[in-house]
């Protein structure tokens, strides 16, 4: 279970629509910033500022090799995301249950006026 | 690890054979809303709303094995009866600090039965929220399928 603080870090780390585009193109493999750069109309700087953000949420990491440096996607950062949608999809359809059962009861009173 | 990832941000659609109008009541007037808001075991006791745009509610739900949980937001959009916007945000718990933004929209049939969609996000503008459910669905439902196929290697 991440830690608040990572749930925060990683939903800021995926409101951006640069840094999922990053994402996906690392869904497709391992990548270094020169190959990441080239679809976008923004600078290397930018692009290392974007990767900086996304490897700090941990979402992704980065290779030990000082010149190339390729990122990989790590998948495993999206659990928290997963965990905190999963809790309020809970949270509502149980809610809703609730007022489903509770309309049936107001129906109830008005038949029987 | 298991591919659960969810392929959008959270969106319950929900048909209700109730009219829009009741379906709005039951969100916006607190003797409703304490009677449905949380999941089977819990009760709503407190429940404070100042129902209009910029106005904010407040509330608790309470279980015997998760004690009380206080949670509350503001209302950005009211348009009775058709759609709601307000923030939520819980004051503690897993989901705490991250202030989320709630869109629900009543679409009444002909039959008497409208449906409800509930729509919440992490952003909490519906101008960038808006701006960015179709990238994050499609990242989402990519990494997936990328999960998968790592788990199947």
């Amino acid at each position: 279970m991440q830690t608040e603080d990572h749930l925060s870090a990683t939903l800021f780390a995926l409101a951006d629509p640069t840094r999922r585009a990053i994402l996906e193109r690392l869904s497709r493999g391992e990548a270094t910033v020169n190959e990441i750069a080239a679809p976008f109309e923004i600078s290397l700087p930018a692009v290392s500022r974007h990767l900086k953000v996304l490897e700090g949420a941990g979402l992704i990491s980065r290779g030990r090799d000082a010149q190339w440096r390729p990122c990989r996607l790590e998948i495993a950062s999206l659990k928290g995301v997963d965990d905190w949608l999963a809790y309020y999809r809970r949270f509502w359809t149980g809610s809703f249950d609730k007022m489903d059962a509770y309309i049936a009861t107001l129906k109830d009173k008005k038949d029987k006026k | 690890m298991s591919a659960q990832l969810a392929d959008d941000e959270l969106l319950i659609t929900r048909d209700f054979d109730a009219p829009a109008s009741l379906l709005f009541t039951l969100w916006s007037d607190p003797v409703h809303f304490r009677t449905w808001m949380g999941p089977e075991g819990y009760d709503c006791p407190n429940a404070e709303i100042d129902f209009r745009i910029g106005g904010r509610y407040r509330g608790m739900i309470r279980s015997k094995d998760h004690g009380d949980s206080w949670f509350g937001g503001e209302y950005r959009e009211i348009e009775r009866p058709t759609r709601l916007v307000f923030t939520w945000k819980w004051d503690t718990g897993p989901s705490g600090e991250v202030e989320t933004l709630v869109t629900i929209t009543f679409r009444e049939h002909g039959d008497g039965k409208t449906t409800m969609t509930f729509h919440q996000t992490p952003f909490i503008s519906v101008a960038r929220r808006d701006s960015h459910i179709g990238g994050w669905n499609s990242l989402f439902n990519k990494l997936a399928a990328y999960a998968a196929e790592q788990q199947a290697k």
